[in-house]
């Protein structure tokens, strides 16, 4: 638990070091005119700041934790699966304009069913039928948010 | 009295069934969405918005009203059943909500946000009709110095609510300005942290950024874990109904939850997402037994519930007077209404009463709607959710999907909301709260405003902020709050908070 406590501060005081510099580069102004890097360059301030403060605070707590055990974050969870889900996501994102919605919908929907539990292939087929039949009839023919067409020229 | 009979014109306009309709269509769709876990209030009008254009600009306003509402009350259904908060203003119901749920007290829990939702909602419109010319014209006196320390007031609040470690909710807050500020600046144009993608340069979206931390990182922290139907509660909900001890310690947040809701709801930024937040920050300070919050404490529901309700009467006044709408969901109404070609300000009332006191007597209507779907129609809510997780989740992510895309026809807004998805999901594994990091992206800009103007005018003093009375009474009521937080932290009197599981 120290150990992720630590990685945590430490990003955030990564994010923080490089908005600082990012910010620094855009322009501060000047007191009476802040520029445009000027909010940037505070709050990033601000932020090293709390990541130092929150970093030293963990690493003066080990005397208190020593006898807690740390509590898994990764080791049992199948984080795995969240890679699967999140690539499957992407994957949509990518062929959403080329394949249109229609079909990458139920492309996903099925990928969704099948990749984190197992589902049999009937029930993924026909959910991610009906799934993408319904949601396509709601958000392209009555609220006509328009979807891109792709090869189906729906 | 004038105000009954601008009431009576007003009625006179909402019985009309088309209106009423409209009414309808929007409480009931507002409650469907709010109950599904991903789109939230602010999605769900963005996708309705192009639908409402056929309507009358009372129409549209009407329905698009009462998605905002019927989302409220379904965001509180969602959170107390399955800890997912149907939208931000609900993440805070999930706190108390949730576990009072995991005691077998759903339907009490349900109950009392219902009536609490239903009586601060009533108060909120009352307060709109009766303060609304008044208030409008004491506004009008704000300057930058006193927005500026009102909003960092506003987030001290929040932040004074982390169950954790204060360090890191003022981390995330703080963070949260930062993105909140990406895009094109609006003094110079120039681009910010766009890092050459055009689509940044209107910032980042408040609607994909909310759905992936809140909606999708949910999704991924559940399906890592073995499904287990552990997370949607059987309990019978027979009882829905409190019982009088509940009523007799829910009074007083609710009436406290109510004024606090409609005083906040009128400031800009968080609107009822502060509101509740701060509601349970002071519920939690002023009970006799502090420690029951968390664990399912019924005024750790009843007082936010009624403050983000009573926030929706309070955030329409700078809307219908000033035409400054003071949160995103205005913003999308004050869109809707210029689109039928109607300007929302201070003369709004007189050229367009029909306008004003039609918006205020839907809000009744659209009320007492909501109190008789939301709690006879539970039981349908609550099917819903039971559908096995395998199946369900599939079914929030597309509807995040969607609701990302169709913010504006892109793609980009589904990645926005899967790198926000990504980011939730590693906060909550490392221990970092997503809540302040919502508020202070919604008022970033503003902050940043406010803060350029007033050292502007001030020629790059920071006294400012000290000299005009209401800026210097924000301020140093903020800095109080920030010692009384850290100074403990500082001497290690805080007890060890228990890492619950999220």
């Amino acid at each position: 638990m120290t150990r992720h406590q630590r990685l945590g501060s430490i990003f955030w005081l990564v994010v923080g070091i490089y908005v600082a510099i990012a910010s620094y580069q855009l322009g501060l102004g000047r007191l009476h005119k802040p520029g445009p890097g000027f909010i940037f360059f505070l709050s990033s301030l601000i932020l090293i700041i709390l990541g130092i403060i929150d970093l030293v605070g963990n690493l003066k707590r080990p005397k208190i934790e020593k006898e807690k055990k740390a509590e898994p974050i990764w080791r049992g969870f199948r984080w795995h699966k969240v890679l699967l889900v999140l690539g499957g996501i992407v994957a949509y994102i990518y062929f959403l304009n080329l394949l249109g919605f229609l079909l990458s919908t139920f492309l996903l929907m099925v990928f969704l069913y099948k990749a984190v539990e197992p589902t049999r292939w009937w029930v993924a087929i026909l959910s991610s039928l009906i799934t993408t039949v319904v949601s396509y009839g709601i958000f392209r023919v009555w609220l006509q948010v328009p979807f891109p067409p792709g090869i189906l020229e729906f | 009295m004038e105000v009954l009979d601008n009431l009576y014109l007003g009625f006179s306009h909402i019985f009309i069934l088309e209106n009423l309709i409209y009414c309808f269509l929007g409480v009931f769709i507002g409650t469907l969405i709010g109950v599904l876990p991903g789109i939230g209030p602010v999605g769900a009008m963005s996708i309705l918005l192009p639908a409402t254009f056929k309507t009358s600009p009372i129409g549209s306003i009407i329905m698009l009203g009462g998605i905002y509402y019927g989302a409220m009350y379904g965001g509180s259904t969602t959170s107390i059943l399955v800890n997912i908060p149907g939208e931000a203003a609900s993440v805070v119901t999930c706190l108390d909500g949730y576990q009072m749920a995991r005691h077998g007290r759903a339907g009490p829990a349900l109950g009392i946000a219902a009536f609490g939702s239903f009586i601060a909602g009533t108060l909120s419109i009352v307060g709109l009709m009766l303060i609304a010319p008044p208030l409008a014209s004491i506004a009008l006196r704000f300057g930058p110095p006193e927005y500026f320390s009102l909003m960092c007031l506003g987030l001290t609040i929040l932040i004074y609510l982390a169950s954790g470690s204060i360090i890191r909710a003022l981390m995330m807050a703080v963070f949260g300005v930062i993105i909140g500020c990406v895009g094109q600046d609006a003094e110079t144009g120039s681009p910010r942290f766009v890092f050459g993608i055009y689509d940044l340069m209107d910032g980042i979206g408040l609607a994909p950024f909310v759905m992936g931390l809140f909606g999708i990182s949910e999704v991924f922290l559940n399906i890592e874990q073995v499904l287990k139907e552990r997370n949607i509660f059987e309990t019978k909900l027979k009882r829905l109904f409190p019982n009088l001890q509940d009523w007799k310690d829910s009074a007083m947040p609710i009436m406290r939850g109510s004024i606090l809701g409609f005083l906040l709801g009128i400031l800009p930024g968080g609107g009822a997402v502060i509101s509740s937040f701060a509601s349970y920050g002071i519920e939690k300070k002023i009970s006799k037994h502090p420690e029951k919050f968390g664990k399912g404490a019924i005024e750790g529901v009843a007082g936010p519930e009624s403050a983000n309700n009573s926030a929706t009467g309070g955030a329409f006044i700078p809307l219908l007077t000033l035409g400054i709408p003071p949160n995103v969901v205005m913003a999308l109404l004050l869109g809707a209404l210029m689109m039928h070609g109607v300007t929302p300000g201070p003369r709004l009332i007189q050229e367009n009463p029909v306008i004003f006191w039609g918006v205020v007597a839907s809000m009744y209507v659209g009320n007492g709607m909501l109190l008789l779907l939301n709690l006879p129609l539970i039981g349908l809510w609550v099917q819903v959710l039971k559908v096995p997780y395998k199946i369900l989740f599939p079914l929030i992510i597309l509807f995040c999907v969607i609701g990302a895309y169709s913010i504006n026809n892109s793609t980009f807004d589904i990645a926005i909301m899967l790198i926000f998805g990504v980011l939730g999901y590693l906060m909550r594994k490392y221990n970092f709260e997503g809540a302040p990091m919502v508020l202070a992206f919604v008022l970033g800009p503003m902050l940043e405003n406010a803060l350029r103007l007033s050292l502007l005018m001030s020629d790059g003093s920071f006294l400012i902020f000290f000299n005009r009375p209401i800026a210097a009474g924000g301020m140093i009521v903020t800095i109080l709050m920030l010692i009384s937080c850290i100074v403990p932290v500082i001497r290690k009197k805080r007890e060890a908070i228990p890492l619950e599981e999220a």
